[in-house]
């Protein structure tokens, strides 16, 4: 037999047996679009912001900006505008435009905040006949004077909103209302990746952002003819200290690679989910193929008794199996663009504010999803194919020389490789060799062996639990339960390994949600023990608050204290971490701060107070000094005024506000606010006082604890119902997996079938057989799955740090609903089979051989 | 059930059909027609492939005994069976069992009436491998939520003298014992027939024997009805009546056969 008669039986073979091909590459085509929609998002997301920027960023030859001392310089001073004039008169600069930039809320004609769905909302300055970058006029003129404002004619379009007419923007300096005098585009598109801008001239923009003399970055344009890097060199020379001037090459760069490194991040999460799905597909390709072959022992067995040598049958099972993948994989780049749109819209439900992106399908898109396609369908089947190989001729003539059952060897490997697995996941996790790279390698390749060791092992226990299930099922249903009772354990690593792919999902959605149910009770535990405050305030869009919020609020007679939140970025013995500032005066009333030692006082006197344990790493107590550098790279010396055990809400370290304005120079925003009532107030009328005090700022979020509680409550379960939703397709392949190894065994039982027609079951207990196997199945599985990931959350949760997770604690609500699902996503994997089964005609199936 | 008005225990006197078996239907006041066919058809394939399975057979058999078809590979009995038993239906012509013509059931009143009223013994693979073969036994029962016949089935589990063996699976039994388990599961409902289908053509002469034996003392002492389809001339000896099929046709039909006289008629047929 040569390659071409391989190729030709397995053609024939894949053909004869159509159906199950095309529920195979189902799985493929699965596997294979989830990760291909990774890779096109998360291209297609680096794409749109890279010709954003680069339109933003057009024309700038150089940019003057503060420089830092470490960091990513998201903290940078700003430029006093002064430097404007000097470089002004650098030999071989054209023109110099000052930038600001900040945060500017549009109301819409109807009052409403203009929503962005999370993306930012731009407020930004506009220097006249001078100004450089991409920005072009649409319709009417850039803004001039203290009452104008141009809109991005996106968000103008989406709003009806017209040149000429009054709008209301939110700024540092409150709500203000202007004129629309014209409405701006960016190159060829009217929109910024679903941001909104607020474009005013610079002299208002200084006064709206609150900057006084300052700006964010001064960018410069040179002469016609002159060399950048010479006019570079002469700015540098007249630059004060601390201020450095790059090329625009390099911010267009830096912007990028802040943006790319969210949108690394985002994609790597993505394809996580699309290799379990993978994963989990090759479990199923391995599993169909694995029982396919062995009900076509005969045929097999025959081609070796008629001169096939083990090698050619080997390679017609994986000729088979090629073929198939390969078409599969094709189908599966085409269903990958459809998935990418699919998680956008899933994100744009869940409120993340996604950018309506162009497709991009990079070659290498195509390559990884080939390596994958074909890869994890090599990769299943080599195990069965090998095994076809090893069919001896004779089987042909006596076909009860098929596959013995679990044995000893094998389980013993299998519990081997469980242990590897969790060993390597608790290495992972705990040790975390070499940072974040052995975190991943560790837990990934840990939890992957854990999975494929369980699935092996949990065939042990396969007869007994599924015996111990179908027992109501067979009291309830009769005798169509007490058949599938039996039939689920008939062919214990069948129904493991069928079981295993929809294991994997549960055992992933039980982790999450142990870490989910943990971070929470941890979190309600943190609020109840750390925050003595009524009233969280903050922005509804994440932007932060001008500190006129804070202002306001003190005004109020029924709040007795405020404070913001607010954080820099220092380094203390050459490692960064970050200072809260809090309202010294006030922060006793707010949080529980559990001092051991000194007293607040020492906020208000411009000192530190430290967390007990960051105190004893740097070997500080009261009256010692803690030196700090600022991202500006000034060093600072402040005296420990007090040390404390909540570290949940307050942090390692905190200073005063008034201490952090007195050293930071960058423009002000507080985080969140906290807040008390005055004692004896009534607590109705006081919170109308304190929701009317900023009625007129609709960003600003003003939340009871109780509410506040429950609204990251609700965030905590949002991200579980997305982690859901994304292994909602590893979780559909299971099901697909549970319904094609039930249709196989189906059409392995038809003269059984056709015996049990024949004396008397009706095709509705048929269909019930079948249908209560599925269930008796996917419990199963559920259940494998919902004890490895309570295990595997456990150990995830124990992992974190303890001021994010102190204890376990777990949703048993979850589990229920988990074992709820399997119950109907059993019903649903045996529509298929039990339709089948029930369609036999009772003459052949007894007729079959 | 739906009745037919017409009873086929009337209907059913065989007009040109020879032989002594079927003098003594419409003669002997006592033996009643079990189940049978009126002028039956089964046609397969089109034109010039057209396979006449039967053609035209006439056929009843009476209550009480135990009867043998045979006939040469082709001959229809195969078919004859399965469309007596409501397991494949006429291209025209009528099948009874009992009092009920079989060609105005649903699948749902024929599955009832295969479960209350017919039994089954198939040539292999007649027990499910997940049950017991007291279990195997009761399926028919099981299936209908009922009990059976309590002291009926005790009679029949006594006959097949397995013992202990009766909590076993099929795969821990014999050949010959898997088959007493198929004939005590066919008898075990009652029914008012069974159909036999090569009982003995996956055993050997032992336990095939053993068998025979064991149906034809179902017939004698449980007066129970019969009828086997065979090519085994010695299997058919041990029937009270061998009906002879060729061509779909029925040729031939003979009382107490002896197999001598089986072998010599089948002979005949081959030519």
């Amino acid at each position: 037999m040569s390659v071409r008669s391989s190729t030709l039986l397995a053609r024939k073979s894949l053909r004869a047996r159509l159906g199950r091909t095309i529920a195979i590459a189902a799985t493929v085509v699965v596997g294979v679009s989830f990760v291909v929609g990774s890779f096109v998002l998360a291209d297609s997301l680096r794409a749109t912001f890279d010709n954003l920027f680069a339109e933003v960023n057009e024309g700038i030859d150089l940019e003057i900006r503060s420089a830092v001392a470490f960091g990513d310089g998201a903290n940078r001073d700003p430029v006093p505008l002064a430097v404007a004039d000097t470089v002004r008169g650098v030999d071989g600069v054209d023109a110099v435009v000052p930038l600001v930039q900040g945060v500017a809320q549009i109301i819409t004609p109807d009052g409403d905040l203009v929503s962005t769905g999370g993306a930012p909302t731009i407020g930004t300055s506009w220097a006249g006949d001078d100004s450089i970058g991409g920005l072009v006029l649409r319709d009417g003129s850039f803004p001039a004077g203290a009452d104008q404002v141009a809109i991005d004619k996106a968000t103008a379009d989406r709003e009806s909103i017209g040149v000429g007419e009054r709008v209301e923007v939110i700024t540092e300096i409150g709500r203000r209302t202007y004129t629309v005098s014209g409405l701006v585009g960016l190159g060829n598109t009217d929109g910024f990746a679903g941001a909104s801008l607020a474009l005013f001239d610079l002299d208002t923009a200084l006064a709206v952002f609150d900057r006084g003399d300052r700006v964010d970055v001064i960018d410069v344009t040179v002469v016609d003819g002159a060399d950048v890097a010479t006019v570079q060199g002469r700015i540098e020379a007249v630059l004060p200290d601390g201020l450095e001037v790059i090329t625009g090459e390099q911010v267009a760069e830096e912007t990028a690679d802040a943006v790319g490194g969210f949108i690394d991040v985002f994609g790597t999460g993505l394809l996580i989910f699309a290799f379990i799905t993978a994963f989990v597909s090759a479990f199923i390709i391995n599993n169909v193929f694995a029982i396919t072959i062995g009900q076509r022992l005969r045929e097999l067995a025959l081609l070796r008794a008629v001169g096939a040598s083990a090698r050619q049958v080997r390679r017609m099972i994986v000729v088979e199996a090629v073929v198939m993948s390969i078409i599969a994989t094709a189908i599966g780049i085409v269903g990958g663009i459809a998935v990418a749109r699919l998680i956008v819209a899933l994100f744009n439900a869940a409120g993340l504010g996604f950018p309506d992106s162009g497709t991009v399908l990079a070659p290498r898109t195509i390559i990884i999803a080939a390596i994958v396609g074909i890869g994890i369908t090599v990769v299943s089947v080599l195990v069965p194919a090998r095994r076809a190989g090893r069919i001896p001729p004779v089987a042909a003539l006596r076909p009860e020389l098929g596959f013995a059952a679990i044995n000893t060897r094998r389980l013993v490997g299998a519990a081997i490789v469980t242990v590897l697995g969790a060993i390597s996941f608790a290495i992972g996790l705990f040790v975390r060799p070499g940072g974040s790279w052995g975190l991943a390698l560790f837990a990934g390749g840990g939890a992957l062996l854990l999975f494929l060791g369980t699935a092996s092992m949990s065939a042990a226990v396969a007869k007994p639990v599924t015996s111990a299930l179908g027992w109501p099922i067979a009291k309830l249903f009769g005798t169509p339960g007490a058949l599938a009772r039996q039939n689920a354990g008939r062919a214990p690593r069948r129904t493991a390994a069928s079981a295993a792919a929809l294991m994997i999902g549960v055992a992933l959605v039980s982790a999450a949600a142990v870490f989910a149910a943990s971070l929470r009770d941890t979190f309600v535990r943190t609020l109840d023990r750390a925050v003595t405050a009524d009233y969280v305030i903050s922005d509804s869009s994440f932007q932060g608050l001008a500190p006129s919020v804070a202002e306001t609020l003190r005004e109020l007679p029924e709040l007795s204290a405020v404070s913001p939140f607010r954080a820099i970025p220092v380094e203390i013995d050459g490692d960064t971490t970050t200072i809260g500032a809090v309202d010294g005066a006030s922060i006793e009333q707010l949080l529980n701060l559990r001092l051991i030692e000194g007293s607040v006082d020492g906020l208000v006197d411009g000192g530190l107070l430290v967390n007990e344990d960051r105190a004893d790493e740097l070997g500080v107590g009261v009256g010692d000094r803690i030196e700090f550098m600022l991202a500006n790279g000034d060093v600072n010396t402040l005296d420990v005024g007090g040390i404390y055990a909540e570290s949940a809400v307050a942090g390692n370290l905190l200073m005063s506000i008034d201490t952090l304005e007195s050293i930071n120079n960058q423009p002000p925003r507080d985080f969140f606010l906290v807040a008390r009532l005055a004692d004896g107030v009534d607590a109705r009328l006081a919170d109308q006082a304190v929701r009317a005090a900023v009625a007129d700022l609709p960003q600003v979020e003003v939340q009871t604890n109780a509410e506040f509680r429950r609204q990251q409550e609700d965030q905590i379960n949002q991200l579980l119902i997305v982690i859901t939703a994304l292994l909602l397709f590893a979780i559909t392949i299971a099901i697909v997996g549970i319904s094609i190894t039930l249709a196989l065994s189906v059409f392995e039982r038809t003269r059984e079938i056709g015996l049990l027609r024949a004396v008397g079951m009706n095709r509705r207990q048929l269909r019930r057989t079948v249908r209560w196997e599925a269930v008796i199945v996917s419990v199963f599985g559920a259940l494998v799955g919902i004890v490895l990931g309570t295990l595997i959350g456990i150990a995830l949760a124990t992992a974190v740090p303890d001021n994010i997770i102190d204890s376990v604690s777990f949703s048993p609500g979850i589990t229920v609903f988990i074992v709820i699902a399997a119950v109907i996503a059993g019903l649903f994997a045996a529509l298929y089979p039990s339709f089948k089964a029930s369609k036999m005609s009772v003459l052949e199936a007894i007729a079959t051989e | 059930m739906r009745m037919d008005p017409s009873t086929p225990a009337s209907a059913a006197t065989p007009g040109d059909a020879p032989g002594e078996a079927a003098v003594a239907a419409s003669t002997t006041a006592t033996v009643t027609t079990a189940a049978g066919t009126i002028d039956a058809h089964k046609l397969y394939g089109h034109d010039e492939s057209l396979v006449r399975a039967l053609d035209g057979v006439t056929v009843g058999f009476e209550r009480g005994r135990f009867s043998a078809i045979m006939g040469p590979s082709g001959s229809g009995k195969s078919t004859l069976l399965h469309c007596l038993a409501g397991l494949d239906t006429l291209s025209s012509g009528a099948v009874y069992i009992g009092e009920t013509y079989l060609a105005n059931l649903s699948d749902k009143e024929l599955t009832e009436l295969r479960r209350t009223k017919v039994g089954f013994i198939f040539q292999a693979f007649n027990l499910i491998p997940t049950l017991s073969a007291n279990e195997n036994i009761m399926l028919p029962m099981m299936l209908g939520g009922e009990s059976g016949d309590a002291d009926w089935i005790a009679q029949v589990i006594d006959a097949v003298g397995l013992g202990d063996r009766l909590t076993h699976r099929p795969s821990e039994l014999s050949g010959g014992q898997q088959q007493r388990v198929a004939v005590a599961r066919a008898l075990a409902s009652k029914p008012q027939i069974i159909f036999a289908d090569e009982p003995t053509g996956n055993l050997d002469s032992r336990a095939g024997t053993e068998i025979l034996e064991f149906m034809q003392r179902a017939v004698a002492e449980l007066h129970q009805t019969i009828v086997m389809v065979t090519h085994d001339p010695i299997a058919a000896s041990y029937a009270d009546r061998v009906v002879f099929l060729a061509d779909g046709r029925v040729v031939d039909d003979l009382a107490d056969p002896t197999p001598e006289v089986i072998f010599d008629r089948m002979r005949n047929l081959g030519d």
